[in-house]
C-alpha cells in the first residue's frame, strides 16, 4: 500500500504547517490553562491535600475550607468516642490582619493554628517535623518561601498580626493560598492572635485519622448528624478538599472563563486547521478526482484526508506535550502553581485530537470538488 | 476485424445553465472496436469530451445506452460504477494529474494496491508497464524532476498498470510539444494492439490523425464522419526518446 497520506504530508510539510502549529498550540494553550487552574485552584485546599487526616469536622454547609465557622469543642469528644478513629486534632483558623517591618501595608492572612507534634495529622505532608517543631516557640510563625516579598520578612523577622508581635522561624514551600497569604503557627499562638472573643472554647475544625481510611464514608456518614455538640458535619477529607477546589472554580467565575477559553481556544485551532487541509485537499483535488476516474472509491479518498488529519494532530500534539513539559518544569522552578494529572493531560489531547479528527471531516467534505468528469474539458 | 467492446444506443446529454438548454450530444450511435486506436476529433465544445465521459461511466446520459464490455452501465450504481471503473478502465487526462509527493513507481503502484492485490504483484505490474513506456531508468522520480512528455508517460503507465479492457485519453497530447506527443500516441496505440485494449483517445490536436486506426470526426453533438486512415500516413517507428 502506497502510503498517500503520509508522503504527501512529509513531502508538502509547508503546506500544512499552520494545521500542525494550530493543533499544537492549542493543546499547549489547554495544557496549560489545565495546568494553572488546577494549580491555583488546588491550592484552596492545600490544608486539606497537605494533611494526613481522612476526617474533617467543620460548620455544617461549609462550602470551602477557608469559609470555616467555629463549632463547639465538645465535638472533639464525639470523634475521640468513635472506635475506628485513632487520633483527632484541632484546626484553628484565624482571619486576621499581618503587618511588616518593612512597608507592606495591611495583608490578609490566614493563620492556620496546628499541633506542632512531629507526629500531627495538620501540614503533615507540607511541612516537614523539624520545621514543625520550631512553631513550639512562643509566637513562632512558619510563612510560605513565595510570599515573603509580599509579606516584607525574612527568617528571623518579627512582625505583627492583630497587634500580637510574632516571629518568622521558618519558611514553607507550596503552602501558597487562595486571596491572600497562609501564615502556620502553633494552636496556642493562634489562640493568641485569635481576637474574636466569641469563640472561646470553640474550635473551626477538628480532623479525625481513621484506623482503616477506607472507611472514612461510613465513618463520616455514622458521625454527622448528632446535634448534642450543636450544629457540626463532618466530610471525608477527599470530598472536602474537592468541595473547596470547586467553590473556588466556580462560585469565582474562574471556571466558567477556562471553559470558554477552552472553547475558544479549540473553535480557533478548529478553524485554522480545517482551513489548511481544506486547502490542501483542494491543491490535490484533480489528483483524487484521477484516482476515482481509475475506480478508487470516495470512501477510501475519505480515508487518505482523515489520515493526514490525524497525523497533523498527532504531530501537533508531540510538539504541545514536548512544550507543555518544558513550560511546567519552568513553572514549577518558578514556585508557579501547576498541577496536572494524567487525565487531565489525556482530556486536554483528546480534545484537540478531537480537534484535528473534526477539521478532517470539514475538508473530507471538500472531496466533493474531486468529480472524475470534471477533468474531461 | 476485431470484437466490438464498447457500444452506444441514442444516446442524449443535454445541460440546462439557467434559461439556456443546451444540447450536446444528439441521438448518437456508436461502436468501438477492441484492439483499435479510436480518436474522435472535433473542435472544442463539439461533445467530444462529454461523450467519453458518458462512454467510460463517468457521467449518465439523458437517454440511450452504453454498453461496455457486454456490460450495460446504466444498470450499474454509483458503488458498483466506480468497481467497474477499478477493474476495467484506464484514464489518461489533459493535465497529467500526479500527486508531487509520490516517485513514477508509487504513482503507478497507488492504484493497484486498490484492486486488492498482493504488495509484491503490485510492485511487478507497476515495474512492467513503466518499463512498457519506456521509463524504467526514472522510476525514483517525483514528477517535479520529469518532463512534461514523462509525466503523461507516467500517467499512462498509471492507467495500463491495472491492465484495463478499455484506456480512455482525454487530450493526452495537448500539453506536450510534437515529439513528446508523438512518443505518447505511439505508446496508446501500441498498447491497442498488443494488448487488445480498446484506446479511445479524444482530441483536437490534427497531428494525431495519422496515428489511428479509426478516425470520428464530430461536430455540434454529431458524428459526421467514420473513417479510416491512410496507411502511409500510419507511423512506423516505435519509442524513441527526444532529443531536446
Amino acid at each position: 500500500m502506497v502510503a498517500l497520506a503520509r508522503k504527501t504530508l512529509v513531502y508538502e510539510w509547508r503546506r500544512f504547517l499552520p494545521a500542525i502549529l494550530a493543533v499544537g498550540f492549542a493543546g499547549l494553550l489547554q495544557l496549560l490553562q489545565a495546568a494553572l487552574v488546577l494549580g491555583i485552584f488546588g491550592s484552596a485546599s492545600v490544608y486539606i491535600t497537605g494533611s494526613s487526616a481522612d476526617l474533617w469536622a467543620g460548620y455544617p454547609g461549609t462550602q470551602s475550607v477557608n469559609l470555616g465557622r467555629s463549632i463547639d469543642s465538645g465535638v472533639e469528644m464525639r470523634l475521640r468516642m468513635d472506635p475506628a478513629v485513632s487520633a483527632v486534632e484541632p484546626f484553628h483558623w484565624v482571619d486576621a490582619d499581618w503587618r511588616g517591618p518593612s512597608d507592606t501595608g495591611g495583608v490578609s492572612v490566614f493563620v492556620s493554628g496546628i499541633n506542632a507534634r512531629p507526629d500531627g495529622l495538620l501540614f503533615a505532608h507540607a511541612l516537614s517535623p523539624a520545621l514543625r517543631a520550631r512553631l513550639n516557640e512562643p509566637d513562632a510563625v512558619i510563612v510560605d518561601r513565595a510570599d515573603l516579598d509580599s509579606l516584607g520578612v525574612g527568617i528571623g523577622d518579627t512582625a505583627v498580626i492583630n497587634g500580637h508581635r510574632v516571629r518568622v522561624v521558618g519558611v514553607s514551600n507550596g503552602l501558597r493560598a487562595l486571596g491572600g497569604v497562609n501564615v502556620v503557627a502553633s494552636l496556642a499562638t493562634a489562640a493568641e492572635l485569635d481576637t474574636d472573643p466569641s469563640n472561646a472554647n470553640r474550635m473551626t475544625y477538628f480532623v479525625a485519622k481513621l484506623r482503616d481510611p477506607s472507611d472514612a464514608d461510613d465513618v463520616a456518614a455514622r458521625l454527622r448528624g448528632n446535634r448534642a455538640f450543636g450544629p457540626y458535619d463532618v466530610w471525608t477529607a477527599e470530598s472536602f478538599a474537592r468541595r473547596s477546589q470547586m467553590y473556588w472554580m466556580f462560585d469565582t467565575g474562574a471556571g466558567a472563563g477556562v471553559l470558554f477559553l477552552a472553547g475558544v481556544v479549540f473553535l480557533v485551532g478548529a478553524v485554522i486547521t480545517s482551513q489548511t487541509l481544506v486547502a490542501a485537499v483542494i491543491g490535490s483535488v484533480r489528483e483524487y478526482a484521477t484516482l476515482n476516474a481509475l475506480g478508487v472509491g470516495v470512501g477510501a479518498l475519505r480515508k487518505v484526508v482523515m489520515e493526514q488529519a490525524f497525523w497533523v494532530g498527532a504531530i501537533g500534539l508531540l510538539g504541545s506535550t514536548v512544550l507543555g513539559g518544558l513550560a511546567l518544569a519552568l513553572a514549577r522552578s518558578r514556585s508557579v502553581p501547576v498541577a496536572l494529572s494524567l487525565w487531565t493531560t489525556l482530556a486536554c489531547l483528546g480534545l484537540c485530537m478531537g480537534l484535528a479528527i473534526v477539521s478532517g471531516l470539514a475538508a473530507m467534505r471538500s472531496l466533493r470538488r474531486a468529480d472524475p468528469a470534471t477533468l474531461l474539458r | 476485424m476485431s470484437s466490438i467492446s464498447l457500444r452506444a444506443r441514442h444516446v442524449s446529454k443535454s445541460f440546462t445553465s439557467g434559461p439556456i438548454h443546451n444540447t450536446v450530444l444528439h441521438d448518437l450511435t456508436l461502436d468501438i472496436r477492441a484492439g483499435e486506436l479510436t480518436l474522435i476529433s472535433g473542435p472544442s465544445g463539439c461533445g467530444k469530451s462529454t461523450l467519453l465521459a458518458i462512454l467510460s461511466g463517468l457521467q449518465r446520459p439523458d437517454s440511450g445506452q452504453v454498453t461496455a464490455l457486454e456490460q450495460d452501465l446504466g444498470e450499474l450504481n454509483l458503488h458498483a460504477l466506480e468497481r467497474f471503473r477499478l477493474l476495467h478502465t484506464g484514464f489518461v487526462f489533459q493535465g497529467f494529474n500526479l500527486f508531487p509527493a509520490l516517485n513514477a513507481l508509487e504513482q503507478v503502484e497507488l492504484p493497484l494496491s486498490y484492486l486488492g492485490l498482493a504488495p509484491g504483484e503490485a510492485r511487478r505490474r507497476a515495474v512492467a508497464s513503466l518499463e512498457e513506456v519506456g521509463l524504467g531508468p526514472r522510476m525514483g522520480l517525483r514528477p517535479s524532476e520529469l518532463s512534461g512528455g514523462e509525466k503523461q508517460r507516467v500517467a499512462i503507465a498509471r492507467a495500463l498498470a491495472k491492465e484495463p479492457g478499455l484506456l480512455f485519453a482525454d487530450e493526452p497530447t495537448s500539453a506536450l510539444d510534437a515529439a513528446n506527443g508523438q512518443i505518447i500516441i505511439d505508446i496508446l496505440h501500441r498498447i491497442a494492439r498488443t494488448h487488445g485494449t480498446t484506446v479511445l483517445c479524444v482530441s483536437h490536436d490534427p497531428r494525431l490523425v495519422g496515428h489511428a486506426d479509426r478516425v470520428l470526426a464530430m461536430e455540434d453533438g454529431r458524428i459526421l464522419s467514420d473513417r479510416v486512415p491512410s496507411p502511409a500516413s500510419t507511423p512506423t517507428s516505435g519509442l524513441e526518446e527526444p532529443s531536446a
